[in-house]
């Protein structure tokens, strides 16, 4: 551990090189807003509820009010008095604090009271300055020319054309590239590469980070999700070089745009990433909101650069953002009618809401089938018009079930008590009484009637239900519950975006039997559903009007009375004459079924159409399933819908679920301009984002662009923009870029262009001892991006080197062969999946592609800014003994050997030049002729050793032979070179 | 040494300390956002051995007799027992709860007189070894938030794993090995494991855990591929680490340096783990000690063998996990299995590491993310019933370095259902509401990074503007088990 001191000391030399020379004056934000956030503001900042002595440093007016500052006299400021006091009770930041301060920054903050203490707003927060017209490196050189620095020259040919190649496509330049190659006069190139379908393909990923887009749900099961659409639309709008601020609305509010499309609602999937639970015995509300936080942090990360997680449980201790501000952009995000679990029981159901995805030529067949249903319907009813006057008296038909409870046998434990007629059951809420009736299609018509008593007032309880389970099946099936009294009657298919439900408005009264029938006509719409009491239709209202999906599966096909897995059951409560009749009953035989004696009087009531049994009602029913039955087999992807009355969203005390406090409407944050928008929803936040005078997103969204193309942002800390975050070294830059960026109509490929244009990005890379160790990351810019290679590209490199690659853009993910080394392992896709871009590798949540995470790749369970880039001895174990890689290089030695029979050094040469991207100098080919020369010795030597060698992996050599097995030997240790993994 | 005089080579070796490295960038950027690494307090033990038994195994049944509840058996749990507590909803929509009286019967064992269930003939033995603590709780529960939350310090994904944090602080010994290394029991059903309890989340990749898989390749790609012998892949890398020190040559750089010092570590791991790995050195009494399971690679007793092999050679955390221990149902004998399959093997680990010297440095932890319920979820047929999770209370042990042997720590009241002070009055402590009688999964953490010489308030990692702590902020260190 002696190494941690000693790298601060370096590190400390390196930021006051950087940060401040004793001729420049002090910048507040620059020099001491850190020096204060990082040490006081903890206690002495913007959290009330954490402040100390009730004195805060991050408004001077306070700081000068309780005499902490005196502007021009640090001598009287008790500010400096405490943080040179040695006695602990004085002593600031207090010794239990972990805190210190160095010798240099108490001077800072000395000179700087002694300049005035003046204080100036964060950078980030501020305006956009108006757009110079500078470039690039006339900026860049401006800041050099200070440190007297200079840009280094074009870096070598071959590696420039390399960093064009893998920062826009991120694949190796072609032969051809490698030929035609002019650094003089690269645009050419660069056109060629941003007008390739790759380019969208590669500036995915890093946007994939960010949306946490991953194939299954994450948490603890892990279940598959369908939502590799979004992927495909993300690498279709980088393609299509989609105007960036349209990009943002198209996520964060698509469902609400003005001309808003299928494509447009796909992108609002972003919302719907984060991870989802299904763990049996979970809380859905603690998990919906975990949903709606994890919305509000992804958004902040993504286009604020802010941190919002901070101010979920209190107001944010160094930014200005507090904890009503962020629920007031959770309240943006909760509007959605979803639940906080998906079903565990029917895995196959999206959870709401949903957008179905149907082909051209699937909605042409569902409109088909719509027209014979609504012509099947038009003869339903006007053969029921021309039967009514010849049907002289009602008849309910025969039940296919009527439970009397005569005989105690089949009840379980629950008790027969006095009934309606004969004896009734009363429930003990535990025990379900089962039946072998009930298993309907949604556009089954049915009627249920029973007479029933309860005993008190429920706030739930499951009178009968076709259903597995409540949240583990999403209620999947038909219920009648008891919900404060008031009975509710729905279908569902997915609880509660994909149902259809009403509600009596009036209460069942403890202690009195009442006689319920509920109905289905199955048109799946509320409008079909029915409830009467006690024989006549009782007032309801619509509490769900949206089934289209189905309402069977899930286990448990038959109805059951009482009880429900992990429900509340109907405790002793009483229920007598069960009846199913599977057809539905008009309102005159409801009336019979109520009261038998009053047939007479029925038979002279009024009626509507007489249903069961006619040829129409059974025509009507089979076009009904097959427009069903096609409309419940179009593959579904979740989307944010808004809904029509938004929930009321709560300030949640220290961020739990079930802490409400205060009501909270969606709102910005308070320290951030309105820019003159009433914020409403979603579609206001996405206009107000993209606004030309928003402080933030334009900055935000071009540091994580420059971030792909270097490897580091002009801001470090790309997920953080606050008070805590890095210090642009180069802020005119990135504030340049941003202004034009908006400008120039939030032109995507023209910012990158402009970037991988300029002499910045071009200059060569290299880092002398002395260089690296003054600015080791490169803040200056003094030299050209260097670092190894994403953990996508290196895999893609390999396979296209190798000629494997196979190009197919989008659709289903795919497994390659280490899926099968996983966590939570998987076949591998045999064929083409095996090679196609690591784009598009099934990303498990709790078992993702171990090759992709030993570099570095991030798990996606949350947002991500960016990826740290470590390197292990795994990482060498992944390139040398992957079949993936072993595959890759056999092919690779074949194809070459095959371009030159006969001439091992023309064979090495084609390879070196396939994977680094340039020839091999006479050191280098003769070591590649040494390996070549000692595999062969070893392998002629070993024939049964070339065989399997030569045997891994999907494809087959064509040949094999000791020459193949030794120069794939030649062609692994290619793939192992640092600069062929390395972007240099 | 003043920083001036410091080159760049020293910085890279003196960084070069670990399994892996981050990109020297990086790596000062991350140490400029750390507080400078944290003030090391004297260490107890030099490494962890945390037995994870994943489920929530039941305390009732295990550890903490409650002769009330066989008395009671099949009354309704009181009102004023439970309190407001929130159930899981896998019982809490439960017309009847009926408190359920294990089927077990329990007994005082060695000089301490600690109280064991007759299905732990074995962890009995060792009672004046064990620091039994009986007063964990948590807030978590439901599993995946639950050991999320013990292993990470977090219910939601996305935090360092206490591995991770440890070998963030503590740095590795051994380049050949891993310094945090997972071992799962195989063919073990249950509730599922997660990477991410042994991840580094948004610590640097190099610090999470690396799962030995049983089998011939317990690392990724650690076996040459078929037809590579290790003759010809060392005449490769030879020749490869030419190559890259002619381009060193030319343009010398950290990064080219480190790669040629990966791949010879590789290769060094080549042969370590699979000797690691590789039980055959072992004596028949070693066998017998850990049981006949032991023969076995991917159980746990073979694990437990592999445990003691891996602190042998330098690893820093070691962490098996064996799953099974969620008795919603079939509670008898459902654990009685987990008993046969577990009860030997931890206590021969203990006893092995002990009579090889290395228990007095070691700290070995045996627990699960929760307790269970005291009454039955569903129905009570006799003694064929199940337990519900249950967060209010749950028993740990642990044994070995600076925690004392052979002492009970904490108490739960006559119902097994809430946590009692030493006066035996209820409390219900909670994260932001400290008692000195309770320890919460937090107060677990703290001391587990004491003993090691880590102090829990100073080890932190900046990370979106933040310094986060595996204890975020809480946790205390639980003194009255520490030797």
């Amino acid at each position: 551990m002696i190494m941690f001191p000693l790298l601060c000391s370096v590190l400390i030399l390196f930021v006051g090189n950087l940060a401040l020379r004793a001729d420049e004056p002090i910048s507040f934000d620059r020099d001491i807003q850190p020096i204060l956030s990082e040490n006081c503001y903890y206690c002495h900042g913007t959290d009330p509820s954490h402040r100390e002595g009730d004195l805060r440093l991050d408004l001077r007016d306070d700081a000068l009010d309780t005499g902490a500052i005196v502007p021009g006299k640090p001598e009287k400021s008790e500010l400096i008095s405490r943080i040179h006091a040695t006695d602990p009770d004085d002593q600031m930041p207090p010794p239990d604090s972990n805190r210190k301060l160095s010798a240099r920054e108490k001077e800072l903050l000395r000179r700087w009271i002694a300049e005035g203490a003046e204080y100036t707003a964060h950078w980030a927060f501020t305006s956009l300055p108006e757009a110079s017209g500078k470039s690039i490196d006339e900026l860049v050189e401006d800041r050099l020319a200070r440190e007297k620095r200079r840009l280094k020259p074009k870096a070598p040919s071959h590696q420039l054309l390399r960093r064009l190649t893998f920062d826009l496509t991120g694949m190796p330049p072609t032969l051809e590239q490698i030929k035609s190659f002019d650094p003089n006069n690269p645009e050419a190139l660069i056109d060629q590469l941003l007008a390739s379908p790759a380019f969208g393909e590669h500036l995915a990923t890093p946007w994939l980070d960010v949306a946490r887009y991953a194939d299954t749900y994450g948490f603890q099961q892990d279940r598959n999700r369908r939502v590799w659409p979004y992927r495909d639309y993300v690498v279709q709008s980088f393609n299509e070089n989609k105007a960036f601020d349209r990009f943002i609305h198209e996520q964060v509010a698509g469902d609400l745009l003005p001309d808003a499309t299928r494509e447009t609602r796909i992108a609002t999937a972003y919302s719907r990433l984060h991870q989802q639970k299904v763990e049996g015995g979970s809380v859905p509300e603690e998990f919906r909101v975990e949903y709606v936080a994890d919305r509000v942090h992804t958004f902040g990360t993504t286009f604020l650069g802010l941190t919002m997680e901070c101010s979920r449980c209190h107001d944010h201790k160094y930014d200005p953002t507090t904890a009503k501000d962020y629920y007031s952009l959770f309240a943006f995000f909760d509007d959605i009618d979803e639940s906080g679990l998906y079903s565990f029981f029917n895995a196959e159901a999206t959870p709401t809401p949903a957008l179905s995805l149907p082909t051209p030529d699937q909605e042409q067949e569902l409109a088909l089938k719509m027209k014979e249903v609504e012509e099947a319907k038009a003869a339903w009813l006007a053969s029921s018009r021309t039967s009514q006057g010849a049907t002289p008296a009602p008849d309910y038909g025969k039940p296919v079930l009527h439970l009397d409870f005569e005989k105690e046998g089949p009840n379980g434990p629950n008790k027969p008590v006095p009934g309606t007629v004969g004896k009734a059951v009363q429930l003990t809420g535990d025990d379900a009484i089962g039946t072998k009736v009930g298993d309907f299609h949604r556009e089954q018509p049915f009627t249920i009637s029973l007479w029933m008593q309860t005993p008190d007032i429920k706030d739930r309880a499951v009178i009968f239900s076709r259903s597995r389970a409540w949240h583990d099946a999403a209620s999947r099936g038909y219920e009648l519950l008891l919900v404060n009294n008031h009975l509710r009657w729905s279908l569902i298919h997915f609880w509660p975006g994909n149902a259809i439900s009403i509600e009596t408005t009036e209460t069942i009264k403890p202690g009195e039997w009442v006689h319920v029938t509920v109905s289905n006509d199955g048109s799946s719409t509320a409008a079909g559903l029915a409830i009467h009491l006690n024989g006549k239709p009782a007032e309801i209202k619509v509490v769900r009007d949206h089934l289209t999906r189905q309402i069977k599966g899930g286990g448990n096909p038959h109805i059951r009375l009482g009880e429900r897995m992990r429900d509340r059951g109907f405790k002793d409560g009483l229920i007598d004459e069960f009846k199913v009749f599977d057809h539905q009953l008009g309102p005159r035989e409801i009336a019979l079924l109520h009261n038998p004696l009053a047939k007479e009087k029925a038979a002279s009531g009024t009626s509507g159409p007489s249903t069961f049994g006619t040829e129409a009602c059974r025509n009507l029913q089979a076009k009904r399933a097959a427009y069903n039955r096609l409309q419940e087999s179009i593959p579904e992807i979740m989307v944010m819908e808004e809904m029509a009355k938004p929930k009321q969203a709560y300030l949640l005390k220290r961020g739990s679920y079930d802490a409400r406090g205060e009501p909270v409407n969606p709102a910005f944050p308070a320290f951030l301009p309105d820019l003159g928008f009433q914020p409403r929803n979603r579609l206001d936040l996405a206009r107000w984002l993209t606004h030309p005078d928003h402080p933030l997103t334009a900055r935000v969204t071009v540091n994580r662009f420059w971030q792909t193309l270097f490897g580091r942002g002009l801001v470090g800390t790309s997920e953080d923009f606050g008070i805590q975050g890095e210090r642009p070294e180069h802020r005119a830059v990135l504030d340049e870029l941003a202004a034009r960026f908006i400008a120039n109509g939030w032109d995507t490929k023209a910012l990158i262009k402009e970037i991988v244009m300029s002499r910045v990005y071009q200059q060569d890379s290299y880092a002398d001892s002395l260089e690296a160790e003054q600015d080791p990351a490169n803040r200056l810019l003094a030299r050209g991006p260097r670092h190894r290679l994403p953990a996508e590209v290196i895999r893609d490199q390999a396979l296209a080197a190798s000629g494997l690659l196979v190009t197919k853009i989008g659709g289903p993910p795919v497994h390659p062969y280490d899926l099968a080394e996983s966590f939570k392992p998987s076949n591998p896709t045999l064929g083409e999946g095996l090679y196609r871009r690591s784009l598009y590798t099934y990303w498990k949540r709790t078992g993702p592609s171990p090759a992709m995470m030993a570099f570095d790749a991030v798990k996606r369970d949350v947002c991500s800014a960016k990826r740290e880039t470590t390197s292990t001895p795994l990482q060498a174990l992944v390139l040398l003994n992957g079949t993936q890689f072993v595959e890759a290089a056999r092919h690779l030695a074949e194809t070459a050997s095959d371009n030159h029979p006969d001439d091992l050094a023309a064979t090495v040469r084609d390879m070196f030049l396939k994977l680094a991207s340039r020839e091999p100098d006479e050191t280098e080919l003769s070591t590649l002729q040494k390996i070549h020369a000692e595999q062969l010795l070893h392998f002629k030597n070993h024939p049964d050793e070339t065989q399997s060698f030569l045997a891994e992996g999907h494809t087959k050599a064509k040949s094999p032979s000791p020459e193949l097995a030794a120069l794939t030997v030649v062609a692994q240790a290619l793939l192992n070179l640092h600069e062929v993994n390395t972007k240099l | 040494m003043t920083p001036d005089l410091l080159n760049r080579r020293e910085v890279l070796q003196k960084s070069a300390l670990g399994f892996g490295s981050l990109a020297l960038a990086d790596l000062l950027a991350a140490e400029r956002s750390s507080l400078g690494g944290s003030p090391k307090l004297p260490a107890r033990a030099k490494r962890v051995i945390f037995l994870c038994q994943s489920g929530g195994p039941s305390q009732l049944d295990l550890y903490d007799p409650k002769p009330l509840l066989k008395e009671k058996h099949g009354e309704q749990l009181p009102k004023e027992v439970r309190g407001n507590q929130r159930l899981s909803t896998m019982s809490g929509n439960q017309s009847s709860i009926p408190l359920a009286g294990s089927p077990f019967q329990f007994a005082q064992h060695g000089q301490s007189g600690q109280w064991f269930s007759e299905i732990l003939p074995h962890t009995a033995k060792i009672a004046d070894d064990l620091c039994i603590v009986k007063n964990m709780y948590t807030e978590a529960i439901n599993h995946g938030p639950a050991v999320t939350y013990l292993q990470t310090g977090s219910q939601i994904a996305g935090r360092p794993s206490m591995g991770a944090w440890l070998q963030y602080g503590l740095g590795s010994s051994n380049n050949n090995l891993p310094s945090f290394v997972v071992l799962t029991t195989q063919g073990k059903g249950g509730q599922p494991l997660l990477s991410r309890f042994w991840g580094s989340g948004f610590l640097p990749s190099e610090y999470q855990g690396v799962r030995f898989r049983s089998g011939k390749a317990p690392v990724l790609y650690l076996n040459n591929p078929p037809g590579v012998s290790n003759t010809s892949r060392r005449l490769l890398l030879d020749r490869l680490a030419e190559l890259h020190q002619h381009q060193h040559g030319m343009a010398p750089e950290a990064a080219l340096q480190d790669r040629i010092k990966q791949y010879e570590m590789a290769f060094n791991m080549q042969a370590s783990v699979p000797e690691v790995v590789d039980l055959k050195d072992e004596t028949e009494a070693t066998f017998e000690l850990y049981g006949k399971d032991s023969k076995t690679p991917g159980t746990f007793a073979a694990n437990c063998l592999m445990a003691r092999r891996l602190a042998e050679r330098g690893v820093k955390f070691i962490q098996l996990y064996h799953q099974g221990w969620d008795q919603h149902g079939g509670l008898k004998g459902g654990l009685q299995k987990q008993c046969r399959e577990t009860d030997q093997a931890s206590a021969a680990l203990v006893t092995d590491l002990k009579q090889r010297g290395l228990l007095e440095d070691t700290l070995v932890i045996w627990g699960g993310e929760f307790g269970r319920t005291n009454y039955s979820q569903g129905k009570l047929n006799g003694s064929n019933f199940g337990r519900d999770h249950h967060p209010r209370c749950f028993t740990m042990w642990m044994a070995g370095g600076g925690v004392k042997p052979g002492f009970s720590f904490g108490q739960t009241d006559d119902y097994g259902y809430n946590l009692v002070d030493k006066s035996g009055a209820p409390i219900s402590p909670d994260k932001h509401k400290y008692h000195e009688d309770a320890v919460h999964i937090h107060d677990l953490q703290a001391t587990i990074l004491h003993l090691l010489g880590l102090d829990h308030t100073t080890l932190t990692y900046k990370f979106q503007g933040r310094h986060f702590r595996l204890t975020d902020v809480h946790g205390h260190v639980v003194t009255p088990i520490l030797s």
